[in-house]
């Protein structure tokens, strides 16, 4: 080192010291600490006092965090308990650091299940039977396919709220009878829908599709859930489950099919409003969905999920719901959807007492007057939803004939990014499809 | 030193010692170890993580070629096109009344934050031409609006419509709309140290230039560059390291989509949303490697400059 010429002794002790210091540090690391979760429950409760249960999840702003809010209201003031919510959408890795370290929180709430799977097979996750009444509850007024989907080697780990459905259309009912366009009938197939395109297309008054793939660091998601609704309903329920416990490859001829005609829609001169693949790629897919609705309308259609009437509602605030926008159901009829999944990392009291406040009818139907919130459970009233358009997008969720699990939530992890990076690879260029799914194939295979 | 003990010193230098350490030796040795360990770092992998960096098998979820070239393409470019700036605005600003003011002017960016920096490009660049300034310009000018972030053509090929149309490598215009960005941040930086190397220039040498009839030209070449030369290393070392360094641009305005990966946004995501501890170590590593030359170069000089004192 520099200027220690004449270090001798002193260099040495130097030495030693930081040698000791190093050998410290690395004793007092990770598995020494770790205290598991870590919250003040109870403790001495004064006066029905039941303390807090901390929740991690993804809602961060308006309109969703103080729905979220109000829902818990109740449970906070019945019970004297307080919840403190932490929203980020870097949920995945913020779950990951958090458990490895030692220091989960009590509840989580994020919207894949692919972390959810391995906390529950590595014992991290407390099973709904702790609670007393909960399991119960679950079996009671829940969809069997979601109770199915929250279990984890034949133990029931979380149960799923704020559902969506992802088999909407949007576009503007006044704009498509002024210029005559016909809505498709039911057993329409995705060659309708392209006739429809093309009709619309050719009719010269506006494009037919508006689309955007931005999303940050999801960017490219909306063109996975078009897709994997194409894989559902044109391949069928069996090449979808393959897809998405790796018996079927990427690779598969149904599946390529999909992403073609996917991009049919996208890439046909003509067909988007956006106009190009570059075009798509940036806009934001918030922005994407408003076209059809703007005065005059610049496009026909948009595809997001049920999720996209909220951001319609706020965005034009005199819409009215069946007249100015309104969804058809995305040609074939089956249904796939993304819920919010609750799973909880210990068996408090109070966490206990939280969870059974959730997952009830009361709790839920206050964000569902809200708007924007699909329940699932069967003992909320469907007069509860604020307007037609919400009801409908709970109804096709609840009464759907086949429903799957979002498929990039469901498989997760790399795969996921290496599928949403695959939709926007696909637009840039098209001829790469083979190699695209390729690489999303090994992707899969390594998780 | 006399009647000092010897101790007093390492006493005082203790804490730092003890800080340095525990946040900064300990880390690295430690990641050094996980680069040699699988995804949750538990089994011995050995060389394997470095092999996926060279061999580069899934370019979809973690494309280590293109992240290496970025941050290849970023230091000449960056630097170069900062330092030549930054010079050329500190000699100019030295011949105008309104130094202070041009200076102040062109050392802002530097107040903000680069997140604070990348959001406002972000609006900047936006395909909206009513919202994206840079877009309103361009389609003023008649042409179609640019997806500035996420176009991966060539330059030529959007100006000329001819040659190449995908990327010579990492030449792309999303990567060079990004470096735009970080010239805008630093140049002010350039600025003002190249401006104080200027002002150190006694004015009798140049004087005695102009009287030997040298023209403006050759005083640039011949005489002001050579005695600025040690500050302009200084400033592109630093730049250098920075563009090494480079995490924030890239993050928040593409995430790292679209091929303009670098290497610090990509062992981000290895180690947080992909989970893979060891190939995030890996690539630390890498970024390690790649500044010591430069560190040896920064401290050979400043050795160089004390002795000389």
């Amino acid at each position: 080192m520099f200027g220690l010429r004449n270090a001798g002794f002193p260099f040495r002790m130097f030495g030693l010291l930081s040698l000791a210091l190093l050998v410290a540090a690395a004793c007092g690391d990770d598995d020494g600490g770790g205290d598991g979760g870590g919250t003040p429950t109870g403790g001495s409760p004064a006066g029905g006092d039941i303390g807090s249960v901390e929740v991690l999840g993804i809602w961060g702003g308006d309109p969703e965090l103080p729905s979220f809010e109000a829902m818990v209201a109740p449970w906070e003031s019945e019970t004297g308990g307080s919840v403190n919510f932490t929203g980020t959408r870097d949920i995945t890795s913020i779950l990951t650091t958090r458990v490895s370290g030692g220091d989960p929180p009590d509840v989580a709430i994020p919207a894949e299940i692919g972390l959810f799977k391995q906390f529950a097979s590595e014992g991290e996750l407390t099973p709904l039977s702790d609670c007393p009444g909960l399991e119960e509850k679950i079996r009671d007024e829940y969809p069997q396919s979601f109770i199915d989907l929250g279990t984890v080697d034949g133990e029931l780990y979380g149960f799923f709220m704020k559902a969506d459905t992802k088999a909407t259309v949007f576009y503007n009912p006044s704009f498509f009878t002024e210029n005559g366009y016909e809505l498709l009938p039911e057993g329409s197939t995705f060659e309708d829908l392209i006739t429809l395109s093309d009709e619309i297309a050719n009719g010269g008054v506006v494009p037919p599709w508006s689309m955007g793939m931005e999303a940050g660091a999801g960017s490219g998601f909306p063109g996975s859930d078009f897709i994997q609704q194409l894989i559902l309903n044109e391949a069928g329920e069996d090449v979808y489950d393959g897809v998405v416990d790796g018996t079927t490859p990427w690779t598969d001829p149904a599946v390529k099919d999909a992403w073609e005609k996917f991009g049919q829609i996208a890439l046909t001169d003509g067909f988007t409003v956006q106009g190009g693949a570059d075009v798509i790629n940036a806009t934001n897919f918030q922005d994407a969905v408003f076209p059809p609705f703007t005065d005059p309308p610049t496009a026909a259609m948009a595809y997001l999920g049920a999720f996209a009437g909220g951001f319609i509602t706020e965005q034009f605030p005199d819409a009215q719901a069946g007249e100015d926008f309104d969804f058809f159901t995305f040609p074939g009829g089956k249904v796939t959807g993304g819920a919010n999944l609750v799973y909880a990392f210990n068996n408090d009291e109070t966490t206990c007492s939280f969870l059974n406040a959730l997952a009830g009818a009361e709790a839920q139907q206050i964000w569902v007057e809200r708007g924007g919130f699909t329940s699932l459970n069967s003992n909320v009233d469907l007069t509860a939803y604020p307007d037609d358009i919400a009801r409908k997008a709970a109804q096709q969720l609840l009464e759907a004939e086949v429903f799957r699990f979002d498929l990039d939530d469901a498989i997760g992890g790399a795969t996921q990014t290496a599928i949403f990076s695959g939709v926007t690879g696909y637009l840039q260029d098209p001829s790469n499809l083979d190699s695209i799914l390729q690489q999303i194939d090994a992707a899969q295979g390594g998780q | 030193m006399i009647g000092r003990k010897w101790w007093v010193p390492w006493l005082w230098l203790m804490p730092a010692m003890a800080l340095l350490s525990i946040y900064l030796i300990y880390p690295t040795l430690d990641t050094i170890r996980r680069s040699f360990f699988d995804e949750r770092s538990r089994d011995w992998v050995g060389l394997d993580n470095y092999r996926t960096i060279i061999e580069n098998p899934n370019p979809l979820i973690n494309d280590t070629h293109s992240a290496l070239l970025n941050n290849l393409i970023w230091i000449p470019v960056f630097t170069g096109v900062t330092v030549a700036l930054g010079f050329i605005f500190a000699l100019l600003a030295s011949r105008v009344r309104y130094e202070a003011i041009a200076k102040s002017a062109i050392f802002m960016p530097m107040a903000i934050s680069f997140v604070a920096a990348s959001v406002i490009w972000r609006f900047m660049y936006e395909i909206n031409p009513d919202i994206g300034t840079v877009n309103a310009v361009v389609t003023e000018l008649g042409e179609k609006p640019v997806a500035w972030l996420q176009n991966t053509e060539s330059p030529q090929y959007w100006l000329l419509e001819t040659g190449p149309k995908q990327d010579i490598g990492p030449i792309q215009t999303n990567n060079l709309a990004l470096i735009l960005v970080g010239v805008w941040m630093w140049v002010g930086f350039a600025m003002v140290v190249l401006s104080a190397g200027l002002k150190g220039i006694s004015t009798e040498i140049l004087e005695a230039a102009r009287v030997d009839g040298a023209n403006e030209w050759q005083i640039l070449w011949r005489i002001i560059l050579p005695i600025v030369s040690p500050t302009i290393m200084v400033v592109a070392t630093t730049l250098v390291i920075l563009a090494l360094k480079l995490f924030d641009l890239v993050f928040v305005m593409t995430g790292g989509r679209f091929d303009t990966d670098v290497v610090a946004t990509l062992f981000y995501k290895q180690l947080f949303v992909q989970q893979n501890d060891g190939l995030g170590a890996a690539l630390a590593v890498v970024l390690l490697v790649a500044v010591v030359p430069i560190m040896v170069i920064s401290i050979r000089r400043f050795q160089f400059q004390e002795e000389t004192r």
